[in-house]
């Protein structure tokens, strides 16, 4: 299946701050395009500190939370920061508490119960 | 003409005479001169007679001659233009000239010899005539011009053209109608019927049906039909030269309308035509290529390419690894001949001969073309007595031999051969090695794709139990979907296995694909396996895994669900994973509570929580590819239709409540499964363990066709 409208992501620069808003599923056909975008914001770039802004992810799955994890290690080793914005469907939270990625992630605010 | 001597009567008659009738003597000198005399010359009787014919009427440039003839005849008494009728120039009275018929009678009298002269303007007559001639004149150089402008057009058309009659012969070629039909004069060409020159080639349409003289639109036309143009493919049998045609006739009616002639115009368009071919036989050949990975089928859809597009029949060669060459798949036009092919192909050696065509093929990389194969060279070529026979057997006249390579590598060759009328020549060379450099991508392709499928199911089959084991006091059931994507290993496993004084159910899903994921999956399986051994604690165990993936360089993720089952007691940890259903009579509803995903984060601990399970009641454990499920309007499967699918079947086997699942996901998905999909239910059947008989385990393996495992 051709995945290429089902995830859109905005860039947002502000200072050192990287805000990457994605909207649409985040699963194993889109995260390829989510892995782009990070290397081209942050690689090589002044940015300090990224933001993926989650909010409108519809749908998340077990690749897509794979994702996140690495994301955030890859930030531990290479010395920037990482934020994470819940998001606000439960399609994309239920991922997120059922492998407790909801409190070991740096979400800066709590996914809804 | 009549001639009257002068008398009284006649006279009369003369005075009304059309013609001017004049009469002289001997000397020239005029007696007689009628009326219409004097309107012709214009001048009067009175005035006439008297004086000499020469100075009357007579221009004065042949006076000299007319006088010279009358005393010849008077001399002689012969006149050289004596009753016949001549035509002169004569001589007005206003000096004019003008064009007269006249006709001279001599007669001797008394007086001695007289003249008489019937004289008719035909001045009209005469530019009548002259017109008539000139508009001849002025229609043959118009024929002529038009003969000439028909030379130069048609004469130096590039295209041949002949006209052909009623009765089938050549009237007209042009200079490249005799060149293209192998003629050096338009005679040889006159003198030869179209039939013969027909016989000379093999003349096939598109379709490669024959085709006949009847056939050929110059012929239908003069049979009165219809004639669009036709295109031919010809093989000069005696050269093998290979051409395509457009034939193009029209007509040339005679004066009923009727065909009498048809002229035909032969377009060469076999550059044309190659072109096409080849670019639309290379798209198909791609597209063809493309259709399988299966590395028998491609091999099989290489040979078949090329017949008949290419050649008569086509042999497929590859190198194995200690490099000696073995024909692996072939394909001839003509079924009984592909026996013939196949054993010569076998005939050969298995060890590459570089010294044989064939060999310095593999050998060299470099592609060989014997357009023209004599018996003599047939002779040469032959290894023994069986090899030549075999050789002549085929009928061979044109053999192509091209390497099928990948960068500097050799993986094969492809033998082309011809054996009808047509030659292979430089031009299949081209599209051979085009052919043959596509072939070897798509035989290395499937090559690799077997392979690495055998790999992927080796590994799959290491993921799972080969067969779930009986367990007292329960029903077993499974599902295992792998994802579409054939040739990858799944990361789902499940797992069933006894301890001394317990059983002991895992079920997982390691994040990512393929072969690298199937490794870890496998470690997983067996820590927890020989973990359980020691200390059967499932918030233990999943710490073990966990604490063992977080040692790896690569970030290594993993859910599982741990199930230690003793009796009718479920003690359980759930790390990250979907939490198992209990089915019952009183519902569906999720058994304990989540934990950290394996390998993911520190500090991470698990929770054990334990239940028990009546009889009756079902335990079901699933991986996200059940609930990540997708129809066609791509909605997920979800947790609310896993839970309506499961309490339809709440009291039912663990088969049947496992077919009912697979059922609904079936109904719901359109096309394959994205995602591993791993299913596993356990039914208490009743009274404690090892009492009562429990059925088969069952095991639903690639649905959606569903299996037993026993």
């Amino acid at each position: 299946m051709a995945r290429a409208g089902r995830i859109e992501i905005s860039e947002q620069v502000q200072g050192e701050t990287v805000t990457l808003s994605i909207e649409g599923e985040l699963d194993l056909s889109t995260i390829p395009m989510v892995e782009r975008q990070v290397d081209a914001s942050v690689g090589g770039s002044e940015a300090s500190e990224l933001n993926l802004d989650l909010s409108d992810v519809s749908f998340m799955d077990s690749s897509g939370l794979r994702l996140l994890i690495e994301l955030c290690k890859r930030a531990q080793q290479e010395g920037w920061r990482i934020s994470l914005t819940a998001p606000r469907h439960e399609a994309a939270t239920l991922v997120l508490r059922m492998t407790g990625a909801d409190t070991a992630l740096p979400f800066v605010q709590a996914p809804p119960p | 003409m009549i001639v009257l001597v002068s008398a009284d009567v006649t006279e009369l008659i003369l005075d009304r005479a059309h013609s001017a009738v004049i009469s002289m003597d001997e000397h020239g000198v005029v007696s007689y001169w009628n009326p219409s005399a004097e309107r012709t010359f214009g001048i009067p009787s009175e005035q006439a007679v008297g004086r000499t014919v020469a100075e009357l009427i007579v221009p004065e440039r042949l006076r000299t001659a007319h006088i010279a003839g009358l005393g010849r005849f008077l001399a002689e008494g012969k006149g050289r233009i004596l009753d016949q009728r001549i035509e002169l120039d004569a001589l007005r009275a206003d000096g004019s000239e003008f064009p007269v018929e006249v006709t001279v009678s001599a007669l001797h009298g008394d007086d001695g010899w007289s003249f008489h002269a019937f004289v008719l303007d035909v001045s009209e007559r005469r530019a009548a005539e002259q017109e008539r001639e000139q508009l001849t004149e002025e229609l043959r150089a118009a024929l002529r011009g038009a003969q000439r402008r028909f030379d130069a057009i048609v004469g130096s058309l590039s295209d041949p053209v002949t006209i052909r009659s009623r009765d089938h012969r050549f009237v007209y070629a042009n200079g490249a109608a005799l060149d293209y039909l192998g003629f050096d004069s338009w005679e040889r060409l006159r003198e030869t019927p179209p039939s013969a020159i027909m016989n000379d080639y093999e003349v096939r349409g598109e379709d490669g049906r024959e085709i006949a003289m009847d056939d050929i639109p110059s012929v239908r036309i003069l049979r009165g039909e219809p004639a669009p143009p036709l295109l031919i493919r010809t093989v000069h049998r005696l050269s093998g030269e290979e051409r395509w045609n457009l034939l193009k006739a029209a007509p040339l009616l005679d004066e009923q309308g009727e065909p009498e002639a048809t002229i035909m115009i032969i377009e060469d368009v076999t550059v044309l035509r190659r072109a096409q071919l080849r670019s639309s036989f290379l798209a198909q050949a791609a597209e063809t290529l493309a259709s399988s990975l299966d590395y028998e089928q491609t091999l099989h859809n290489v040979a078949q390419l090329a017949v008949p597009r290419i050649a008569d029949w086509c042999a497929v060669d590859l190198l194995d690894e200690d490099g000696d060459r073995r024909t692996v798949a072939l394909a001839h036009m003509d079924p009984q001949q592909l026996a013939v092919a196949q054993e010569l192909h076998a005939h050969l050696p298995e060890r590459v001969d570089p010294t044989q065509a064939l060999g310095r093929v593999l050998r060299t990389g470099e592609s060989v073309l014997h357009p023209r194969i004599d018996d003599e060279m047939l002779v040469r070529t032959a290894r023994d007595e069986r090899h030549l026979q075999l050789l002549r057997a085929l009928r061979l006249r044109s053999v192509l031999i091209v390497p099928m390579r990948l960068g500097a590598r050799i993986l094969g060759a492809l033998t082309f051969g011809a054996e009808s009328a047509r030659l292979l020549d430089r031009h299949d060379v081209e599209l051979a090695e085009q052919v043959a450099a596509r072939a070897a991508t798509a035989i290395e392709n499937a090559r690799l794709y077997s392979e690495r499928s055998a790999i992927a199911r080796t590994l799959q089959r290491s993921l799972l139990p080969e067969r779930l084991p009986e367990m007292p006091g329960y029903e077993l059931a499974s599902m295992y979907v792998p994802a579409r994507e054939t040739s990858m290993v799944g990361g789902d496993f499940y797992d069933v296995w006894p301890l001394a004084d317990a059983w002991m159910v895992a079920i997982g899903d390691m994040a990512g694909k393929g072969i690298e994921a199937a490794a870890l999956t496998a470690l997983v399986r067996h820590t927890l396996r020989a973990a359980s051994e020691f200390d059967s604690s499932p918030a233990k165990l999943l710490a073990l895994v966990d604490t063992t993936l977080k040692k790896r360089a690569q970030l290594s993720v993993c859910t599982a669900l741990c199930l230690r089952v003793q009796a009718e007691t479920v003690t359980m940890a759930v790390g990250g994973h979907p939490l198992p259903l209990c089915c019952s009579a009183s519902g569906v509803r999720p058994l304990g509570g989540y934990g950290p995903l394996l390998g993911a984060f520190p500090d991470a601990r698990w929770q054990e929580f334990s239940v028990r399970l009546r009889a009756g009641s079902s335990l079901v454990a699933y991986t996200d590819g059940v609930t990540d499920a997708q129809d066609a309007q791509e909605r997920r499967f979800g947790a609310a239709r896993l839970r309506d699918a499961l309490a339809a079947h709440a009291g039912d086997s663990a088969a049947a409540l496992m077919d009912g699942l697979a059922g609904a996901l079936d109904a719901f998905q359109s096309g394959a499964h994205a995602d591993d999909t791993a299913v596993l239910a356990l039914r208490r059947s009743g009274g404690l363990g090892g009492e009562g008989e429990a059925p088969p385990a069952r095991t639903l393996a690639h649905a959606p066709t569903i299996g037993s495992a026993a």
